[in-house]
């Protein structure tokens, strides 16, 4: 009987031990506290949430196009990111954030991913004007066979050496591969197009054309026509037939 | 002899109106000292302490959700917010919260233990049948419990046992959509469900425990404790009423030494109980909730993981009766245990099948518990556009590959097939699917889904040829490094990675 009455209080001497003073470990953290999706307004938050599955762990090295890109974030303009944002880019697989789009992200979070990309990673180094601007001058497929003329031959002189001739892709290794496949540049916009051929893609060793860092003394950035002359070019190969590799989708009844 | 002073007087005085009254003295301290079988004073009689122990454990819920009743708004709104305001504001909230959640699961424990001993020594058989069958429906009212109160945390968690609940119901032939209705409050999953069974676990459920805890109760009392099984002591129904009344001439009064086991034992499992509450502190809520709590990643509670792991395991026919028949059939089962042998043998060591009974189901259970716990089969929802392709397989891509597994993750393969052990579970890991499966495989698998509407949906429908292509590019590079695709059969090494099977049937893709 008087063990148990020992017990007991032993017991109560834990609960009150709980109470004051030490903090027992099982005492939630406050900064633990679960907040509702809408609730969460910091930038690091919202985009590894929502953008590094594609864009990559603080913005490069990802699958798509790198946002953490100082020549990116100098041309491109802040109207346009808060559009694709919220629309995405259609037939891409960039989707729309918009609750109204069906998206998981509201107005104001939209625009806080949108501002913070700039206030993050912007390097205050790289001025616009010295670069083609970002917006690319035939947004859908219609191109002049003029301009894809005009693209061969920039193509030859800049990406034919890694892309090969006609962006069969080189024959010396797997990368960068093919990109004249019409499958392949159906799903990338002509916006993304002309922004790759500005950027480049530094994370994984393409150069930038739109300047000369690093590049030998005679070297001439494409200008902003060149450019598009090439999209156009890359743009009338979604058009080629298709090699014989186009699957057949036989789904089963 | 020394004389009480006048207010002692009364008081005493009082005291011995109420005893009369309420016949104290003269009904229940007789009951309380009921005699108990002698041998339950020796260490035999440490098996005999789990049904208090779940009786004290059963008080400590009553004081605690008292507790938590004064704080928890049963509204679809308020809820989870009042939750989070215990675990955070109020003072020590956190820990009546989880010593609510811990002393529960205890009590699922104990009553489980309690019936496990019952049955292994045979405790059910004649004459306490019914009480076996009242205990059986006691068990079913703790599960009850634990299951409406997970459902009231109104977390994502929550969900699982809604749905469950729903679905199980919505089962039943005829009445179906009338117990879906009734018990959801509505035809959906929504804020009056949880007033629903806000009120089942605060009202209904507790009620029901309570009275048949009485009978329960009684049924000891008027039974009496059953004596220690011994080897070759048999029960027969034609004497034993006999035996047990001359069995307990030589008895022991409860209010003894059986007393003081039962009571040390509660005080152990008592302290253990807050010290687990105490370092472990509250269980959730987890994410919010949801405005159509769709996109949850549901979970259920311990006790029912193993069902959660029977349904995730087992093809989608079985559903039906996994939910429907399968519960009924256990519960007839455990009810018809004392009429299908309430004679004979009770020592465990005389009744091999009843030993292997409890051996197999406790491994099942533990099995499935196993799996239910650790086989994350739940899709993470995120994992499309929160979790990174790896950066090595960035790398390694050429450009085609590189879109392609943007499209992967724009077509939420990512949140059931993880890359390098990060996304979700529910596929298989995709790390090194190109070794494995050939190009025209893969597009079997993602147009057709798992073949009879299995786990995997089918695609074909949701996506375009050439996101196929491009999709199917990436699927194939996944492997490691110099390992060739699946499906090389005759190695030429001039023309790269080609694998001629894939070539000669679909396309000339892989780079020649
Ligand atoms: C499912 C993959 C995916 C996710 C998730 C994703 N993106 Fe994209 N994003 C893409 C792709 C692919 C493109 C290129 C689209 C095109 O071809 O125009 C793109 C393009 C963009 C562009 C235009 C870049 C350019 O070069 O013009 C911006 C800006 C952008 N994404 C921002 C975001 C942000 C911010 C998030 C997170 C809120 C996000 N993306 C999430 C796939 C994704
Ligand atoms: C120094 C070699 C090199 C040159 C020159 C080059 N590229 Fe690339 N390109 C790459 C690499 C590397 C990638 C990334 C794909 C990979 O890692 O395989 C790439 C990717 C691309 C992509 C896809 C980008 C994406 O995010 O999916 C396009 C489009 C592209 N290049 C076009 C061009 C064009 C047009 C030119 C000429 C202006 C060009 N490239 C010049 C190496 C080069």
């Amino acid at each position: 009987m008087r063990h148990a009455a020992v017990t007991y209080g032993a017991a109560l001497a834990a609960m009150l031990a709980a109470g004051c003073g030490y903090t027992p470990p099982g005492k939630p953290n406050p900064a633990d506290r679960p907040r509702t999706p809408a609730q969460i307004t910091d930038f690091d938050f919202l985009f590894q949430q929502n953008c590094t599955g594609c864009h990559g762990d603080d913005g490069k090295f990802g699958p798509a196009p790198p946002l953490n890109d100082p020549i990116f974030l100098a041309i491109v303009p802040d109207a346009e990111l808060l559009d694709v944002i919220t629309n995405g880019r259609d037939g891409t697989p960039m989707p729309a954030f918009a609750r109204r789009l069906e998206g998981p992200l509201e107005e104001d979070q939209i625009k806080i991913i949108a501002e913070g990309l700039k206030k993050h990673w912007k390097s205050s180094k790289l001025s616009e004007d010295k670069l083609p601007p970002y917006t690319v001058a035939a947004k859908d497929e219609a191109t002049s066979t003029a301009d894809t003329e005009a693209g061969k031959k920039v193509f030859a002189r800049a990406c034919a050496s890694c892309h090969g001739d006609n962006g069969q892709g080189s024959s010396e290794g797997h990368k960068p591969g093919r990109i004249n496949d019409p499958d392949l540049l159906s799903l990338m916009s002509n916006q993304t197009l002309r922004r790759i051929i500005i950027t480049g893609r530094p994370d994984l060793g393409m150069p930038s054309f739109a300047e000369d860092d690093g590049r030998p003394g005679d070297y001439q950035p494409l200008t902003s026509e060149e450019i598009d002359a090439l999209v156009a070019l890359l743009a009338s190969w979604r058009n080629q037939p298709r090699s014989g590799a186009t699957v057949t989708l036989n789904v089963r009844k | 002899m020394k004389q009480d002073s006048p207010m002692m007087q009364h008081l005493k005085h009082a005291a011995a109106w109420c005893d009369h009254r309420l016949g104290i003295s003269e009904v229940w301290l007789p009951m309380m000292r009921h005699p108990v079988p002698k041998s339950v004073e020796g260490p035999m009689g440490w098996w005999y302490v789990f049904g208090s122990a779940s009786l004290t454990f059963l008080m400590i819920q009553i004081l605690t959700g008292i507790g938590l009743a004064m704080v928890y708004v049963p509204s679809a709104s308020e809820a989870y917010e009042s939750l989070l305001y215990l675990d955070y504001e109020q003072p020590l909230g956190w820990f009546l919260r989880a010593l609510h959640y811990y002393a529960g699961s205890g009590m699922v424990v104990m009553v489980l233990v309690h019936m496990t001993q019952v049955f292994l020594q045979g405790a059910y058989k004649y004459p306490r049948e019914l009480t076996w069958v009242v205990g059986v429906f006691l068990l079913l009212c703790v599960l009850g419990m634990f299951f409406s109160g997970q459902i009231l945390r109104w977390d994502p968690d929550a969900y699982w046992g809604l749905a469950v609940a729903g679905s199980m119901a919505g089962r039943v032939p005829f009445l179906g959509p009338v117990i879906v209705h009734t018990l959801l409050g509505g035809d959906i999953i929504g804020g009056e469900s949880l007033s629903r069974f806000f009120t089942l676990h605060v009202f209904v459920i507790p009620g029901a425990l309570l009275g048949l805890l009485a009978v329960h109760l009684w049924l000891v009392l008027r039974c009496g404790v059953s004596k220690p099984p011994r080897p070759g002591e048999s029960v027969d129904p034609r004497t034993y009423d006999a035996e047990y009344e001359q069995e307990l001439k030589n008895g022991v009064p409860f209010l003894g030494e059986a007393m003081v086991k039962d009571m040390l034992f509660s005080a152990l499992a008592t302290i253990v109980v807050v010290l687990i509450a105490s370092i472990l502190g509250p269980k959730g809520p987890t994410d919010p909730p949801l405005p159509t709590m769709g996109g949850a990643n549901p979970r259920p509670e311990w006790p029912f993981l193993w069902i959660f792991a029977m349904l995730a395991l087992s093809p989608r026919d079985v559903e039906t009766f996994i939910m429907l028949v399968f519960p009924v059939v256990v519960i007839v089962i455990l009810v018809l245990v004392p009429f299908v042998s309430n004679r004979g043998e009770r020592s465990p060591s005389r009744r091999p099948v009843a030993v292997l009974v409890v051996i197999v189901t406790y491994t099942a259970l533990g099995v499935l518990t196993y799996l239910g716990a650790t086989a994350p089969w739940s899709p993470k929802m995120h994992a499309w556009t929160g979790d990174a392709i790896p950066v090595s397989m960035v790398e390694r891509s050429n450009v085609s590959e590189l879109v392609g597994s943007t499209v992967f993750q724009y077509k939420n393969c990512r949140n059931c097939h993880a890359l390098d052990g990060i996304g979700g579970r529910r596929g298989p890991d995709l790390t090194d699917v190109g070794t494995r499966l050939t190009r025209d495989q893969l597009i079997d698998q993602v147009s057709n889904g798992t073949p009879g509407g299995g786990l995997m949906p089918a695609f074909g429908k949701q996506i375009t040829p050439a996101e196929m292509t491009i999709l199917v590019d990436f699927l194939v590079s996944l492997r490691p490094e110099g390992t060739k695709p699946a499906g090389w059969a005759t190695p030429e090494p001039s023309l790269g990675e080609a694998p001629p099977q894939a070539a000669a049937s679909t396309d000339d893709r892989d780079e020649t």
